[in-house]
């Protein structure tokens, strides 16, 4: 039931490198929830997403996999990310095949068993109710990682600001909510289901107790009322639904939305430029190859100098400064002031500042380049390859020839030679000026004067 | 024992860099290359033992991240440039603000207000370098007061810079001259903000200045022009209106007190201060400024096109926001994302894609105040020793400090309008409120949002003596939970400010008793 929080790991973004010691931890955990078979269910990969598509599973029934294995990619309309295992186990069986579109979040899509169980002869358990995923993981409160694995839905993450179902046992839906949980359950697909009734421990809120008094109602009355409030609190709207006097689904529903506003909204993060997640820009890439026009621009740049500073510094004063603090500085310094691209749409940065009334864009604002750096005497053939043209500057810089080479992949990045090494940059179209003069004062000043860096 | 630690540790940063780089080639592989080499390095050159946490940062996010570590029993460094704790909230911030806005009000009161109430006073003169330095005591004792809390709860303070040179491994340039470096098995990133500068004027902090020049003037500015008219450009506007300055606040939308102000209670505020003598341009654009001469010019423009004029002012305040500042903080190192204003991404537990490195305060997401960063300095410690950690943002007030104060929390009616949510409202004015009368002081109301259908409160908008205070119990209220009912049924003292919020209550599930 709760087997998306157990097992998957979201890999794309926030993928754990330790995976080694958090998968000890959570093993720990999980092994409290022993079963024979879970079901494994679509997870939710962001705070907005409701549904899927499985773009491919990476194993076949009755195989095993270990903790980080990328067990299957699923699609949405954002991204495709890598959902990965978080423990050891073996794929019963795959209930969602490839290339199934629109899988609701929550819904099996899989079973799936502890390793070394054979996936044979376990027991394929039955279709959870999806809208109860949620409240058994919280009942259980899952470690981070687990939540995270749940999705990066900030309102799984926060229990106590759930104002929704609090936890109780599922069972108690039947007794409690009689009619209007069973008539919820039916509709979880889009409506919140009712909050969950249980025994209220906290003296009643005051409107409570007069609407209990005044409509013949008793305390054990109330604890068998849905409740939406933090924690399991019976408010004043849960008494009014159950009075008819509002509708009955109406609390909850309220209650997820002030629940998903005490998150912090971090969907729809627009990254700065040059740390765009290769992930998603590899992709999208390989979906459509002919639009992202970048161009790799490289310029030759001798750390001769740098060295010859960092040794003089170390000789002196006796500090050792690594050649990347000389070079991350001058990088900090060559970054002011840039050129804007010429295709730049307005940033949500820029409407705010017009919406300030500082609206004259400016000309040039702070780049966000770092170089990749290539000693020119290794060469090797590890780096990935990746879609962009190569340019020589003097193609830039001469109008005419602004033909554009193409490159399949480009030369591995295998450490700082001490003498001349390449720097480059990979520019947007319509960019290239900016990484230009980006790259020229690099190259300025590091050659020129590098002690200027870091004195 | 030292000897052997070391190359243990090598082997395993080693060993990390090398798992981690298929991870990094796709997401940076610059930043791998110089990641793996330093780390290796420094694995060597290092093998000082690691801390279980290192803050950057030492404002109210970081100090308070770190004495709460410290209370868990956590290994803790913490690492500020400035030369004292506290950030920007206590050294150039909060306090400082608010030491000069309480003062200014007392002198304002003695000067205008004090006759009709039956004190006379004679020459009543202002000693601006006294009232500064009254400020700087607050402020001293109170950074102090963190030193202190630092050494009390183990927490391990250094002066210096610091930059990642590795995902585990803090430089620190000190202040005090050197160079350090520590390792840290987590990291909180907690560098704050700073003003967003004005394209076209040059910040002097003397004549073109933020609110760190504006809480420092060393006299009282003939006229002053304040361009922005949030929460600090009128904090700032009121303490030097009081003292005597003409003070004109520009504003390119058609209402103060920023994104958050219930716009009814904006208008209202508004109001109350053009009487108090400060004058209003709103819908106003300012489209450039000359600061080379004596006085400063801004041209102005109506914000739909039209209208120019030119104004000149000895003092031009800047505070159109702020923005989080991450510079020099060596993010390309470890390959660390911000967004497109300068926000270090974060996940919902204040991770970044580098998972033991944490960001809270205002370098990263929500509102920049000092007391969310203070509830994520907390939630983030929980996370590390509980696995769990609770911030509700929608239960977060915003206060001004003016006279009257301002304060919110949860949403204004133009917010519940674009929900679509169906509420109902309720008002009570302090000028019916016995306590404010008895006081003289009944400018203002309290104002509560509830749900149309189950009268659950979303909403509290308070103008008046001591909103600050008083939205501790729409906060409170709001956590909970709790109806208009529940607060209409709850008794406040007599005769208190608060019952003003009772009544208010009331008014909105039924009636208020006394209006
Ligand atoms: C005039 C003014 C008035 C304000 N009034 C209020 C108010 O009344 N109420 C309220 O809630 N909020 C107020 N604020 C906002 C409040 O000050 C901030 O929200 C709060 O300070 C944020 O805390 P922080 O720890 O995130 O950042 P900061 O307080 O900015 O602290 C960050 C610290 O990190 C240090 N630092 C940065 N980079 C490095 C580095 N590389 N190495 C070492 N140290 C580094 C900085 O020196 C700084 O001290 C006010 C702000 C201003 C400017």
């Amino acid at each position: 039931m709760a087997s998306v929080f157990n097992t998957a790991k979201l890999s794309a973004r926030l993928a754990s490198r330790y995976a080694p010691r958090c998968a000890a931890r959570r093993g720990f955990r999980i092994s409290s929830r022993n079963e024979a078979a879970q079901n494994f269910t679509m997870p939710a990969l962001s705070p907005t997403m409701t549904e899927g598509n499985i773009a491919n599973w990476r194993v076949k029934e009755g195989d095993s996999f270990s903790a980080g294995d990328v067990l299957l990619e699923i699609e949405t309309d954002k991204a495709t990310m890598d959902v990965e295992a978080q423990d050891d186990g073996v794929m019963v069986k795959i209930m969602s095949e490839e290339g199934s579109k629109g899988v609701k979040v929550g819904y099996r899509i899989a079973v799936i068993a502890e390793a070394g169980d054979d996936a044979a002869s376990v027991e394929i358990p039955a279709e959870d109710k999806p809208a109860e995923e949620g409240q058994l993981a919280r009942k259980d409160r899952p470690s981070p990682q687990e939540k995270l694995a749940g999705g990066l839905d900030p309102a799984e993450s926060s229990p106590s600001s759930a104002e929704a179902p609090p936890s109780s046992a599922p069972e108690s839906d039947a007794s409690a909510g009689g009619a209007a949980a069973t008539a919820s359950a039916a509709q979880k697909e889009t409506k919140p289901q009712s909050g969950r009734a249980q025994k209220q421990t906290y003296p009643l809120y005051p409107s409570v107790e007069h609407l209990l008094h005044t409509n013949g109602l008793t305390k054990e009355d109330a604890n068998s009322i849905p409740a939406s409030g933090p924690n399991g609190r019976l408010l004043k709207g849960d008494v009014l639904a159950h009075l008819g006097r509002v509708k009955k689904d109406y609390p909850s529903q309220s209650a997820a939305r002030l629940t998903k506003l005490g998150h912090l909204d971090l969907s729809n993060i627009q990254l700065s430029k040059p740390t765009l997640p290769k992930t998603e820009a590899a992709k999208e890439a390989a979906a459509v190859p002919e639009i992202p026009q970048e161009t790799e621009i490289a310029v030759p740049i001798s750390l001769s100098a740098v060295i010859a500073t960092q040794k003089k510094v170390n000789d002196t004063l006796g500090i050792f400064l690594p050649l990347s603090t000389f070079i991350a500085r001058a990088s900090e310094l060559a970054n002011e002031d840039l050129p804007l691209s010429k295709s730049r749409k307005p940033t949500a940065n820029d409407l705010f500042n017009s919406v300030l009334g500082l609206d004259q864009v400016a000309a040039s604002s702070r780049g966000r380049y770092t170089p990749q750096v290539m000693g020119l005497a290794t060469p090797s053939s590890t780096a990935p390859a990746r879609r962009a043209k190569k340019q020589d500057i003097i193609d830039i810089l001469a109008p005419k020839s602004t033909a554009k080479k193409s490159i399949a992949g480009r030369p591995g990045a295998v450490g700082i030679s001490t003498g001349a090494n390449v720097f480059s940059v990979v520019a947007k179209s319509g960019e290239e000026k900016r990484a230009v003069e980006y790259l020229e004062r690099m190259k300025l000043a590091l050659e020129k004067e590098p002690g200027r860096l870091v004195l | 024992m030292l000897s052997r630690l070391a190359p243990r540790a090598a082997i395993r940063t080693a060993f990390q860099a090398q798992k981690s780089t298929p991870h990094l080639l796709r997401a940076a592989p610059i930043t791998s290359l110089f990641g793996d080499r330093i780390s290796q390095r420094r694995g060597y050159a290092t093998p000082a033992e690691e801390r279980d946490l290192v803050i950057i940062g030492g404002g109210v996010a970081g100090y308070v991240a770190a004495i709460k570590a410290g209370q868990e029993g956590l290994k803790v460094a913490c690492i500020e440039k400035r030369g004292s704790l506290g950030g920007t909230c206590l050294n150039v911030g909060c306090i400082p603000s608010k030491s000069l806005l309480n003062n200014s009000h007392l002198y304002h009161q003695i000067l205008h207000d004090s006759k009709h109430r039956g004190i006379e006073v004679g020459d009543v003169k202002l000693n601006l370098k006294q009232m500064m330095s009254a400020k700087e005591t607050s402020v001293n004792g109170l950074t102090k007061g963190i030193e202190f809390l630092f050494k009390k709860n183990n927490v391990e303070y250094i002066k210096g810079t610091g930059a990642f040179a590795d995902e585990h491994t803090i430089a620190v340039n000190l202040v005090d001259g050197g160079e350090t470096s520590v390792r840290g098995k987590n990291i909180f990133i907690a560098t704050g903000s700073e003003s967003t500068p004005f394209p076209g004027l040059t910040i002097d902090e003397k004549k073109v200045i933020t609110s760190t020049g504006a809480i420092a003037l060393d006299k009282v500015p003939k006229k002053m022009i304040v361009i922005g008219g949030g929460i600090i450009g009128l904090e700032m506007a009121s303490v030097w209106s009081r003292l005597g300055a003409d003070v004109t606040i520009v504003e390119f939308l058609g209402q103060i007190g920023g994104p958050g102000m219930d716009a009814e209670i904006a208008k209202n505020t508004q109001k109350i201060f053009a009487k108090q003598g400060m004058k209003f341009k709103l819908n106003t654009k300012v489209a450039g400024g000359d600061d080379s001469g004596d006085l400063v010019k801004l041209n102005l423009e109506a914000a739909k096109g039209g209208k120019e004029e030119t104004v000149e002012a000895d003092v031009v305040l800047v505070a159109i926001g702020r923005r989080a500042y991450t510079s020099g903080l060596g993010l390309e190192n470890i390959g660390l994302e911000t967004d497109d204003r300068g926000r270090l991404v974060i996940d919902s537990e204040y991770r970044t894609k580098i998972p033991h490195i944490r960001v809270i305060g205002d370098c990263t997401f929500g509102p920049m105040l000092a007391h969310k960063a203070e509830e994520e300095a907390v939630a983030a410690v929980e996370f590390l020793t509980k696995n769990y950690g609770h911030v509700n943002y929608n239960a977060i007030p915003s206060v001004m400090y003016t006279h009257p104060e301002v304060a919110w929390v949860g949403q204004n009616e133009a917010e519940l309008k674009e929900a679509g949510v169906k509420y109902k409202v309720g008002s009570f004015p302090f000028s019916a409120n016995s306590r404010a009368k008895t006081n003289l002081d009944t400018e203002g109301m309290v104002k509560f949002l509830a749900d149309a259908e189950t009268d659950r409160i979303l909403g509290v908008h308070i103008i008046g003596p001591n909103a600050g205070e008083m939205i501790a119990e729409g906060t409170l209220a709001l956590e909970y939970g709790a109806s208009t009912e529940d607060v209409g049924r709850t008794s406040h003292a007599h005769p208190t400010l608060a019952e003003a919020f009772k009544e208010a209550a009331m008014a909105t599930y039924g009636k208020a008793i006394h209006y």
